[in-house]
Parts: C-alpha cells; structure tokens; sequence
C-alpha cells in the first residue's frame, strides 16, 4: 500500500474537506491509505500529491467523484436504531399530518421528508415503509414527497436502483417487512414500485447552499454531521433550520447533539427519543 | 477443525459413500439424504451450513427445489450443486436462484475443499462483522442515553440562563429583587 507523507496528509486532507466537507483527522494515516490507495493506483499515481494533481487537473470530475465515494461512509441499514422509526410512527407523522390536513376533503395532505445524508437509500426507505404502514391503502389522500440526498454518486445511485444483496437486507429488515415490500432477484431483493414511488434521490453536497430545497416537514440528518468540523456542523444545522417549516421536526443521530452547534432548536422527548422543534 | 456442517443429497450411494469419507476426514460434519425428500426433511429438522446437492434426482424434487427449499428455511444457507458436465445451464440458472457455486461430476476434491474453505472464511468474517455491529450498538445505545440525559440538562439550564438574564436586563426591578428572583429561577429545577 502506498504511504502517504505528512505533508500529504495536510494537502490531500485540505482537498478532501473542500470537496466534501468531510474532516479526516491527520493522526489517521490508514483512513487515507486504505480508502485512496487502490484509487492512486488505478490511476498510475506514484504519491498521493500526484493524485491529488490529478483529481484537480480531471475535468471530468471522475477521479474526484471517486475519491468521495470512498471516503463516504456508507454504513447504514434498515431501521437503522428503531428509536426514531418509532419516534416517526408514533407520533411525528401522525401530527404532522393532522397539522397539514387540507381545508378541504378534495384536497390531498401534502407532508415533505428529506433524508439529508440518505447513503445507500435504506434510512428513506425505512421512512417510506412506515408512512405505508400508517396509512394503508388510504394513499390517494396523501400526498408524501420523500427526499433522500447524499455526497456519494455510486452511493445515489444503488439508492435509486433500491437494490440490496442478502448481506444488507438480513440488518435490521423483520421477514415480514421484507416479503411485504420487496422482491427477490436472484439473490437479492428489489424494493417493490409502490414504495419505489414514493421517493426519490439526488447527489447532494451538505457544505453547499441549498438552492431552491424549499421547506421540509421532517428533516433526518442522522449521522453525518459526526464527519464535520464543529464550524461546518454550525454552519450545516443553520441551513437546516433555514429548510424545515416553522412547525417542522428534525431527528439526528442517537449520539449527536446540537449544544453548543445550534441554538435555533429545542430537544424534545418522546420514549426513547429526541427531536428537534424551531424554537 | 471445520465448524460447517454439510449434508450431502445424491441419489448415488457411492457418491454419498465418497462424499462422507472425504469430508468426514477434513473434520466436517457430515448428513447424508438418498433424495431431496429426505435432504428437505433434514434441512427443517437439523442446523445445516452448507447443502451439495445432486441436480438431478428421481422424483419430483431434485437439486433445483432443494435449494429453493434451503433458501426458504435459512437465507444464509450456501447450496453447491453437484452436476452432469451436459446440465451446466442448468446449473446457472440455479446460480441465478441463489445456489452459491456448481461442482461437475466426476468432483475434484481439490476444488470442493477450496470452495468450502472459502465459504468458511466468509462465514467468520460475517461472524466477525456481526459481532462488532453488536458491540458497536450496545455502545451506542449506551451514548445515547447519556446524550439524550445532557442534551436535556443543557436545554433547561440554557432557558434558565435566559430567564435570569431577562431578569437582570429588566429595568423595572429594583437590584434586590432582581437577586431574589434570579435565585428562585435558579434553584427551581424543572
């Protein structure tokens, strides 16, 4: 494996935040030799600088695109922590839809989710699944836009295909929950159309602006923030507080907090879990 | 010593003869079915890891519905069929339901214990994962809790810091006063 030198580890790791946002701490030497050795290679690069040189130099966009793929995280799974799953079902989304109740019974319930850091699709479709328990057959009342963004273009990807092999499906997803909503392919299981529906995914970059997002109902943002400088992780709840509706909600990690991040928000407790209101 | 336990479904008595030898001298533990009736009353019946099944078997049920069987029972069950050098596409199709590799006849041992070797070391490897999600789940549910305690402690000292600054910036108190309340809020604790 290719070792990467001190002033590499300042230079690549300065790249690495600009492009993503994501902070690797400069002790971790490994993190940056296991998850950009094999691209450096690919790549014919005698250093990790050349590969820096090189990714800057792509107008393609494919080196860095590659780079942020393997320095993302994509450990997610089904009803990752039933907390908030239950937080959801219990109680956010049944007010939230009584708190968007149309005027009038011809007019459908309108309810806008983002799942800010979404990886591979399985936290959006957790979402899906339950609003699908929840109402039923009822669907023609409701109105549910399912929003799931991440950094990762291969990681978007996989998401919109709602394809998973054995090994992702058997974390977290009850038998019964499976057979209901997905089918076997070969080995693997695909998410039935209905559920397909109801989301949809795009690449994201959680350091940008975010244009025209518009205003969310409940906002998940679970789990990334843990990547960033505490500066970015101000900066990111800020623009979150800017996207979610006045009587919104937001749920992030069960092991993050927003004390000393953001004081745009008040913690709630439900059970087991917390969420977030505007104050 | 291997820790998979094997069973073996062929209709051929020598080769279950073999196939027990064999594998019963690389430490393996060893089931045998003479058809896939018996292979699926095993395979509901006992701990199986990994199904060699003959592809074809008189009878109603030969490899192709043993291994949709064992799929059904246990999604991690491996299933290797064992075929006739003329039913490969057969075999590919059963690749496609989930069987995890195909042997042809006459079986090379070599490749058999190669490909059962591998499967082991998938298997611990997965143990392995599984292990660290739980210890990784139990730290974090544990975290949580101690988050969840003080990012409920921040939120009510900070709306008391703010009454109490209100309290202070109130231009209608007179100082006393502003001590005395500014200390109720203080030791009132809700």
């Amino acid at each position: 494996m290719l070792k990467i030198t001190p002033a590499e580890l300042k230079s690549v790791g300065k790249y690495i935040h600009d492009i993503s946002g994501i902070y690797l701490d400069p002790s971790k030497s490994y993190l940056f030799e296991t998850r950009l050795g094999s691209i450096a290679e690919e790549h014919g690069c005698a250093s990790y600088a050349d590969l820096h040189n090189k990714s800057k130099r792509d107008g393609s966009k494919r080196i860095e695109r590659q780079i942020i793929d393997a320095i993302s995280t994509n450990e997610t799974l089904f009803f990752r922590d039933t907390g908030p799953f239950e937080l959801l079902k219990n109680k956010l989304i049944p007010e939230m839809i009584d708190a968007r109740a149309p005027k009038s019974p011809r007019l459908k319930t309108n309810v806008k989710i983002w799942s800010a850091a979404s990886s591979t699709g399985q936290e959006l479709y957790s979402v899906a699944m339950t609003i699908k328990e929840l109402i039923g057959a009822q669907t023609d009342s409701y109105n549910f836009k399912l929003l799931g963004t991440d950094i990762s273009d291969s990681a978007v990807k996989q998401a919109s295909y709602g394809k998973y092999n054995k090994f992702e499906i058997e974390r977290g997803l009850p038998r019964p929950t499976l057979q209901k909503h997905f089918t076997l392919f070969g080995d693997s299981w695909k998410i039935k159309d209905e559920i397909r529906a109801m989301v949809n995914f795009r690449k994201l970059n959680l350091m940008l602006p975010f244009a025209g997002m518009g205003k969310f109902d409940i906002i998940l943002c679970r789990n990334v923030a843990i990547y960033f400088t505490l500066q970015d992780r101000k900066k990111l709840f800020n623009k979150l507080a800017d996207c979610l509706a006045d009587d919104g909600f937001l749920i992030i990690g069960s092991t993050e907090s927003l004390t000393g991040v953001c004081s745009r928000f008040a913690p709630q407790r439900h059970l087991r879990s917390i969420f977030y209101q505007k104050k | 010593m291997n820790d998979l336990t094997i069973l073996v479904v062929d209709d051929d008595p020598v080769i279950r003869r073999l196939l027990e030898q064999r594998l019963g001298k690389e430490n393996y533990e060893v089931l045998l079915a003479e058809d896939g009736y018996i292979g699926n009353e095993i395979l509901s019946k006992e701990h199986v890891d990994v199904v060699l099944t003959d592809l074809m078997m008189p009878g109603d049920i030969g490899g192709i519905e043993v291994l949709e069987f064992a799929k059904e029972l246990e999604r991690n069950i491996e299933v290797i069929l064992i075929t006739a050098h003329s039913s490969v596409d057969t075999a590919v199709e059963a690749m496609k339901k989930g069987a995890s590799d195909y042997l042809q006849k006459p079986i090379n041992f070599t490749e058999l214990f190669l490909r059962l070797e591998k499967i082991s070391t998938m298997r611990s490897i997965m143990r392995n994962a599984e292990d660290l999600r739980q210890a990784m789940d139990v730290t974090e549910s544990a975290a949580a809790y101690t988050i969840q305690n003080l990012e409920m402690t921040a939120e009510t000292l900070q709306s008391k810091l703010d009454k109490i600054e209100d309290t202070l910036n109130d231009d209608q108190m007179d100082p006393e006063t502003k001590v005395a309340t500014s200390k109720d809020i203080m030791n009132n604790w809700s």
